[in-house]
């Protein structure tokens, strides 16, 4: 079995354009939040979202709105794959290097602004090239065309937590010798037909994301991308790459329960973090920082809580477990890659985000969600949870790389 | 049963049989309609009654018919699933039947589900969408959207047999079951999972009608002459549509075996690489082909001679066809001399996302019953597509191995190595 490292990473949310602009923004407690410009919000109760501002093309940046899913994901491949330098790599071998991205509805925004705009009916809205946008997969073979990959290509639709479940398909891919590398991420963008669906749900909060606190209103829809270039370590030292962290294991499960309601007691999510922990060869006392699925609805951080309870037993209330989606907002099949993307930064930089927007405790929230404040904190291993809807939860471990001591040359 | 998933941590290799199969087709409901009526060679494929296409070319498409999902998911809520939700729950629900595991207090608590589906809720999602505008936000239920989200189908499929272990939907185009089973075969070959269920559905719709069609990818599209399906066959002119919900229960061989389950068969073999930029050279594109397959074979340390059956992705389509049967031919060996090739898409329809599971389940009821179906229509072979088609009639042959393809023309190619264990 190979080992599987993170070589490089991109970023696009509300708080910036790169790795490096987000990061700063988190560290520094700043909401993304602001009016929602993509489409009119006036016939709805929420207007606010966590939207994307701008986009950075290797140093050019366009404002130009609205983005595509696709503009958002190729700004953060970019970034990751110039980060990794993988492309000047000259051995590569490009039938080895696939692509696997999770979306939660591809680019639905595109066929919603064709209807909207042309006031047209949904048979004369059908106009060939959105129609041939729309199915997810145009997404992850434009991204192996742009970096002319010729590895597998594959889209994971979980809902929220697309991200992990790409990041958990590339890590086996690797890990069994099937590839070398894989580019791997999560984008989408706010469909106007996703933020209806939470809206008449009542799941959105009116003004701000505020995960644990006790007078949290819902989540706040976000849009942005994150893509990790994932490697085998091997390669990685060959070609002497810089690592930010190895992804020591993963573990899907589901709660059967219920459509959009997590099961209150929170096994679902259980079973998830306990197949992680084990798939990585780690004991729950070994994490040193968890990135929550903290949505902000009253009822996953409730939930979320009891199952950490339950895995973290003793230590629930001391391990640092910030919501970057307090800051980014809740960018659905982005949201586990960018929050693997903060959990490599944890452990690179030593730094942890906080959860903003925190003000009053909440007794069935008994955690330290790192309120308000970033923290130094040096971080060995990571926890990336994502309990998405539809108990669908994917939970992933990642951890500083420790180097083999040199025998010969066996890794 | 009710060992908790591991952790795929050790580095084992576990078999992996299939002790299941559940079909909602255009050729029948259930594994023996839907075989016999492949043997007999009577088509799924009859004029598109589910959508009006009056004003467009193509008239023909293989539709689900006489299915009842009440028969198998009860009358309670139906009215709020999509037909393909229904089509794979349906599909599901025999298929563990099939496996004796919804029965007798085998309920397979933490089985998981992997589908493959490429457009998935598409039109429902689309009907969401323009409802928003033609109605108002306002109007719409929460209810509205219990169902529309191109995974929907398979989270609904979890939470009604209230499974416990991964839910998963892989959308990669035309090879999202085949990727599916492929994936569900390899956690349970690393020890990850013990049983998976895995296939594919798809629905016909206006949406995925036209889709297919204003990219000229339908039969008689662009004024290319009679709507026939009839692949590796000298005229063939693009495939045909079709549905359906099919599907697999993947289980790791030796619990399988002493729970006394029925064994089908077992997957020995996945591979899978992209084949479909339009960089590639048409040689290329070739030689891609030929290698997904030879990686599933080296994935089940198989040598292509083996081969006693080739269940093609053949699905009437020009170029594809054509690159497929050239891609066999250079299979190393005399694999191509040997085995024989058919395809079921004649009867059956292309069902893009969910064909890799349709073969998958034509290929197990061949290896089964010893016998393979003819590729129907196929009266003048292509000579570029010189390969051991099986025509006219069924053939009976020991089938020890067979292989799998399925390939998406703008996408990956994809391949599964199945082993009958009764050999």
């Amino acid at each position: 079995m190979r080992r599987v490292v993170v070589t490089g990473i991109g970023l696009v949310t509300a708080l910036g354009a790169t790795v490096k602009e987000t990061w700063e923004a988190m560290l520094a407690g700043k909401d993304g939040i602001s009016e929602i410009t993509s489409f009119d919000t006036s016939r709805y109760k929420v207007h606010r979202a966590c939207e994307v501002k701008k986009l950075n093309f290797n140093g050019h940046i366009i404002t130009k709105k609205p983005f595509t899913v696709y503009d958002c994901l190729l700004a953060s491949a970019r970034e990751a794959m110039e980060d990794s330098g993988l492309d000047g790599y000259e051995p590569l071998r490009r039938d080895r290097v696939g692509v696997s991205i999770g979306t939660l509805a591809g680019e639905l925004s595109l066929f919603e602004r064709r209807l909207r705009d042309h006031h047209l009916n949904k048979a004369d809205g059908f106009d060939i090239e959105v129609a041939l946008s729309y199915p997810p997969m145009t997404l992850s073979t434009q991204l192996a065309e742009e970096f002319r990959m010729e590895g597998p290509n594959i889209i994971l639709i979980n809902a929220c937590s697309s991200g992990n479940h790409a990041i958990s398909w590339a890590f086996d891919a690797i890990r069994e010798g099937k590839v070398d590398a894989m580019i791997v991420g999560g984008s989408d963008v706010v469909p106007q037909t996703e933020f209806t669906h939470f809206h008449n749900l009542k799941s959105l909060a009116p003004e701000r994301c505020q995960p644990f606190d006790k007078n949290r209103q819902g989540l706040v829809v976000g849009a942005g991308a994150g893509v990790l270039i994932l490697e085998s370590l091997e390669q990685a030292r060959k070609r002497d790459a810089r690592m930010y962290a190895e992804v020591k294991g993963y573990g899907l499960s589901s709660d059967g329960y219920h459509m959009t309601a997590p099961h209150p007691s929170g096994e679902g999510p259980v079973r998830a973090m306990e197949v992680a922990l084990a798939s990585a060869g780690l004991s729950y006392k070994d994490i040193d920082y968890i990135s929550a699925h903290g949505t902000g609805t009253p009822l996953n951080d409730k939930m979320e809580t009891l199952a950490l309870q339950t895995v973290f037993r003793e230590m629930a209330q001391d391990i640092p477990c910030s919501s970057v989606k307090s800051m980014i907002g809740h960018t659905m099949g982005a949201a586990s890659a960018i929050e693997s993307i903060v959990c490599c930064m944890a452990i690179k930089e030593g730094a942890i985000p906080p959860t903003i927007n925190y003000e009053t405790e909440d007794p069935e929230c008994n955690l330290d969600c790192v309120p308000n404040q970033a923290r130094e904190c040096k971080t060995n291993y990571a926890l990336n949870n994502s309990f998405a809807f539809g108990g669908n939860n994917a939970s992933v471990v990642f951890g500083r790389v420790h180097l083999p001591v040199e025998r010969g040359s066996v890794i | 049963m009710t060992q908790p998933n591991g952790s795929g941590r050790a580095d084992v290799r576990k078999r992996v049989a299939i002790t299941g199969i559940g079909i909602v087709s255009p050729l029948g409901i259930g594994r023996q309609e839907f075989w016999t009526n492949l043997i007999e060679g009577r088509s799924g494929i009859a004029p598109i009654a589910s959508i009006d296409v009056t004003s467009y070319p193509c008239k023909l498409a293989a539709e689900v018919k006489g299915f009842n999902p009440a028969d198998y998911l009860g009358d309670k809520g139906l009215k709020y699933l999509t037909k393909g939700t229904k089509f794979l729950t349906s599909a599901i629900k025999m298929a563990l039947e099939d496996a004796r595991l919804n029965t007798n207090g085998h309920f397979p608590e933490h089985a998981g589900v992997i589908i493959g589906s490429a457009l998935g809720n598409y039109s429902q999602t689309t009907d969401y969408t323009y409802n928003i505008f033609k109605l108002g936000p306002e109007k719409l239920l929460p209810m509205a959207s219990f169902d529309v989200a191109l995974n929907s189908s398979i989270n609904f499929a979890s939470v009604f047999f209230k499974l416990k272990g991964p839910s998963r939907t892989i959308s990669s185009g035309f090879t999202s079951s085949m990727d599916a089973i492929g994936n569900a075969f390899n956690l349970i070959r690393s020890g990850r999972d013990n049983l998976l269920i895995a296939g594919g559905v798809e629905q016909l719709s206006l949406d995925s009608y036209l889709i297919f069609l204003l990219q000229g990818l339908l039969s008689g599209s662009n004024n290319s002459g009679p709507e026939l399906s009839r692949p590796f066959g000298r005229h063939r002119n693009g495939f045909v549509l079709g549905e359906g919900g099919y599907v697999v229960i993947l289980e790791e061989l030796e619990s399988a075996l002493s729970r006394g389950a029925k064994i089908y068969g077992e997957v020995i073999g996945y591979g899978t690489t992209y084949i479909g930029s339009n960089r590639f050279s048409l040689e290329e594109k070739i030689s891609r082909v030929q290698r997904v397959m030879e990686l599933a074979l080296e994935d089940g340390s198989l040598s292509g001679e083996s081969l006693d059956l080739i269940y093609a992705n053949g699905n009437s389509s020009k170029l594809l066809d054509m690159i497929e049967a050239r891609a066999i031919k250079g299979l190393s060996g005399d694999a191509s001399k040997k085995a024989l090739v058919t395809s079921v898409k004649p009867l059956a329809g292309e069902c893009y996302g969910a064909a890799g599971a349709l073969q998958v389940v034509s290929c197990v009821l061949a290896m089964e019953n010893s016998l393979v179906p003819p590729i129907a229509n196929l009266e003048d072979p292509d000579p570029e597509c010189n390969l051991n088609l099986v025509t006219k009639k069924a053939l009976q042959i020991d089938i020890r191995s067979a292989m799998v393809n399925s390939l998406d023309p703008a996408g990956n190619g994809s391949c599964l190595v199945l082993k009958n264990s009764s050999q």
